[in-house]
């Protein structure tokens, strides 16, 4: 259980996770896990492979509700809200948590039609007023230079790192208030690498971030906070400096040096 | 590996002499299999190449005697000995091109509700069974269609056509005519049953294609079902979705059994699609054998012909389609 | 939000349509093999496999019939499937870059599409019309041109997808070349390689138009392939069309041998490949 972790289930909470549960069939791999991450601030996810990060940020945005098997009990709090509720509605929901994962995975179409497709599901806007919300995505991803003498030539033909800058575009697109990331860097080479950080430090300001990654020292450059999670529970959580420098638990410390995992 | 590489056998020691002379062996059966094997390779070029000279060489007597007009006569008559060809295009064209118009927006249909709806235990049974479905040979389509559902066709469906057209201008002579039964809808209709297995089982193969991820992507930016089926799904399997379509066409167009029984057999055409008509293939089935005369069965003969060229079109067409996805696709 | 009501109405529109099309698509083909069963049960005798088709009006069985489709479909495979499978080889191991690799495979799917009545007009005009007369073989090698192309397009599918490390282990142990593709090749593909045969066998069981005019039919007992040879679907297409309550019968019992056939057919190779696969 989780009785040592110091998680601030306080009002300034964005998300708050209470004893969530989550099961693939009969196995289950989360563990009772309790959290709250914080409104305007970078959290990161860290743990060995098959601790159940990835498992957490996709019921955040319940993506796992697309596959039979998976199943989560418990509550996950959004803005006071439990987006576990069996009514709720999964596309406002995405609408307001938005995704972004591994590979990239731009859409077949245009670069202009990529961000575009998201924001006309919601709004009917005049021709101009679109391009500029186009723009200012593509800013905010720090891809605009790069692409806007080509925005009508396909998303697929952009390299590996623009290709993932546009998937985070298309998500700030359509205004979310929270965005997970799901190791979006790691098919990525270093120079890509490091111009997503710079852009996860710079959307920190306008949104809350969930940020599950395998390179520690990511984690520590991007994120204010970092839950440490092992076999499906949540070890530590934590301010950043303090979980890296002076962890609470030996796992958390056999992890950060990198004796295991 | 030349023999030349191989030292003197003399000079050996014994294992290593005797190695080589299995060495030596072995170039001989490579060779022998590889020219083996591409032999049988050969075989299939020809077999193709002796079909389409046969047909022309068979056709050549009805193409002499009627010329180009062959493609554009009505008439059959075995009696005067004079042969057209035009009905039994036109119902070959307008049997398949009807089948297809129903079939292809139902097997799409069927294929997204196996990829996205249907719940995950059904899901590999009813894929499964239509797998074995579209294995049913086409003569048993044929006595079901004539047996049942041309009887119900004309009792039911047919004068109800009638009547609910009767007034209205143009369509009043696209569903004019006494109910028959069997005709030119009637065996459409089961084609349309025919090919849709077909459809459906390449659809969904290639709906399967897409990652998983690019689908998740979508739904994470808040889209329905239907928005990403629409948005993301079908462009992205667009080219395969189409080849899949053209070969359901081609096997619509060749089709002989499912129509023979239900087409009814006139060579003539008509503007009802409730009247009787005719298809090639339907034709050369029946007719074939009681045909007395070189220029009766030269005339089959041609009809075969241009069925196999269109055929042959519509399915090089679908080829290159999917050829050039595939490179698109960098395989 | 103002779009997203109409945006879930139109989600609810497409995925009823959908699952309607479903409903509609697997109904009729569940129909067909209700009926199918419902009729031709009733004629599925003992007399049905054991008498020969009856003159019109009297009663019989179906035997000659079903002694010629399997007399011709084992010959057919017997000629098709050892050079499809040949040829698949030489598609799969010598083909990657050979020009004539690839005309074949493309010559191959068109013949795999190719309406089979063609092939019939085919063989009638390079066997039967030599001959002078209708016979059993000439029914057997159209059967074999059918068997042919699904052959080479599964032997080819199933030599490709062994891993090449695996053939590497052999040339590395100094195999030459065909000794690697028959001894790994085909041992690593065999059930694949099986399954192809099978799933060749059930596609031209049903088939009857290219037996019309080759091998014709035959009222009377006879394994003489060299004059016209009966087969189920030829006594099918007679029966059916004809206006005699026993005929029809039969055609409907026969219709449903058939269909079994080629479902058990289709079933045992699925069956194969699953368990093949779990290696």
């Amino acid at each position: 259980m989780n009785a040592i972790v110091h998680a601030d289930l306080d009002a300034a909470s964005k998300i708050q996770v209470k004893e969530l549960n989550f099961y693939y069939g009969a196995s289950k791999a989360l563990k009772g896990i309790t959290l709250a991450l914080k409104a305007n601030k970078a959290t990161a996810f860290i743990g060995p492979s098959g601790c159940g990060k990835s498992t957490l940020l996709r019921v955040l945005n319940r993506m796992y509700d697309l596959y039979p098997n998976q199943r989560a009990e418990g509550e996950v709090l959004l803005d006071g809200q439990n987006i576990l509720r069996p009514d709720l509605d999964l596309n406002l929901l995405r609408a307001r948590v938005g995704m972004v994962f591994q590979k990239p995975t731009p859409f077949p179409m245009s670069i202009y039609d990529n961000i575009a497709f998201g924001i006309r599901l919601y709004e009917k806007l005049p021709k101009t007023e679109l391009d500029g919300r186009v723009e200012s995505a593509l800013r905010r991803s720090a891809l605009w230079d790069e692409v806007k003498d080509k925005l009508s030539s396909s998303g697929l033909g952009l390299s590996g790192g623009q290709q993932q800058r546009l998937c985070i575009a298309r998500t700030v697109a359509i205004s979310p208030e929270v965005i997970l990331l799901d190791e979006p860097c790691s098919a990525l080479d270093p120079i890509s690498t490091a111009k997503i950080e710079e852009l996860i430090d710079e959307l920190t300001d306008d949104y809350t971030i969930a940020i599950v990654t395998h390179n520690m020292q990511q984690a520590a450059r991007v994120s204010q906070f970092t839950a440490f999670m092992y076999l499906g529970e949540l070890i530590e959580f934590g301010e950043t400096d303090r979980v890296f420098t002076s962890p609470h638990e030996k796992r958390t410390q056999d992890y950060v040096t990198g004796r295991f995992g | 590996m030349s023999a030349a590489a191989i030292p003197q056998a003399a000079s050996l020691s014994p294992a290593a002499a005797s190695r080589s002379k299995a060495t030596r062996s072995f170039a001989a059966s490579d060779i022998f299999f590889r020219r083996l094997t591409q032999s049988a390779a050969i075989v299939v070029l020809l077999l193709l190449g002796g079909v389409i000279a046969s047909l022309i060489e068979g056709s050549v007597p009805a193409l002499r005697e009627f010329g180009f007009g062959f493609l554009t006569t009505e008439i059959w008559n075995p009696v005067t000995e004079k042969y057209g060809a035009a009905a039994a295009i036109y119902g070959t064209i307008i049997t398949s091109a009807i089948a297809m118009v129903i079939a292809v927006p139902v097997g799409l249909g069927v294929a997204i509700f196996l990829t996205e709806l249907c719940p995950a235990r059904l899901r590999r049974p009813i894929g499964t069974a239509i797998e074995l479905l579209a294995g049913i040979p086409s003569i048993i389509y044929g006595i079901w269609g004539l047996f049942i559902f041309a009887p119900f066709l004309q009792q039911y469906v047919q004068p109800a056509l009638i009547a609910l057209f009767g007034k209205v201008p143009f369509l009043s002579a696209v569903f004019a005519g006494p109910p028959y039964g069997i005709g030119v809808l009637t065996a459409s209709l089961i084609l349309a049953i025919m090919v849709l297995p077909f459809i459906t089982s390449i659809s969904r193969d290639v709906f399967e294609t897409v990652p998983p991820m690019l689908k998740e992507s979508a739904y994470g930016l808040g889209c329905t079902t239907w928005e990403v089926v629409s948005n993301i799904v079908i462009p992205f399997t667009r080219v395969g979705v189409i080849g899949g379509m053209m070969l359901g066409l081609g096997r619509a167009l060749g089709e002989t059994m499912a129509v023979t029984f239900v087409i009814g057999n006139a060579h003539k055409i008509s503007a009802s699609l409730i009247a009787p008509g005719t298809t090639i293939s339907a034709t050369i089935a029946n007719e074939f054998t009681e045909a007395v005369g070189d220029l009766y069965t030269s005339s089959l003969i041609a009809l075969g012909l241009i069925l196999f060229v269109i055929t042959f079109v519509v399915l090089a067409f679908a080829r290159l389609m999917l050829m050039r996805l595939e490179r698109k696709a960098g395989r | 939000m103002s779009f997203y009501p109409a945006r879930r109405r139109r989600n609810s529109l497409w995925m009823s349509l959908s699952t309607a099309a479903a409903a509609l698509g697997l109904g009729w083909l569940l129909l067909i093999l209700g009926v199918l069963v419902w009729k031709g049960l009733g004629g599925l005798s003992f007399a049905a496999f054991t008498q020969m088709t009856p003159p019109p009006g009297s009663d019989g069985g179906l035997l000659n019939a079903i002694v010629g489709s399997l007399m011709m479909t084992v010959i057919g495979v017997a000629i098709g499937a050892p050079l499809g499978m040949l040829a698949g080889t030489y598609l799969a191991e010598y083909g990657r870059y050979s020009g004539l690799a690839f005309i074949v495979r493309f010559i191959n799917d068109i013949l795999l599409s190719a309406p089979s009545i063609v092939i019939g007009l085919f063989i009638y005009q390079v066997v039967v019309a030599p001959m002078g007369h209708f016979s059993g073989i000439a029914g057997a090698i159209a059967l074999a041109v059918l068997v042919i192309p699904v052959v080479l397009r599964t032997t080819e599918d199933m030599l490709n997808l062994v891993p090449n490390t695996l053939r590497e282990a052999g040339s590395a142990l100094g195999m030459p070349r065909s000794l690697v593709i028959q001894k790994i090749g085909y041992r690593a593909a065999r059930t694949g390689l099986l399954t192809g045969v099978l799933l060749a066998i059930a596609r031209v069981s049903g088939e009857t138009a290219p037996l019309l005019f080759t091998a014709l039919n035959n009222q009377f007992w006879s394994v003489n392939l060299n004059a016209p040879m009966s087969s189920l679907p030829a006594v099918i297409f007679q029966f059916a069309l004809s206006p005699y309550k026993e005929w029809q019968q039969l055609a409907w019992t026969g219709a449903l041998i058939i269909t079994l056939a080629v479902l058990a057919l289709s079933v045992t190779a699925r069956m194969l490949a699953s368990r093949g696969t779990v290696k």
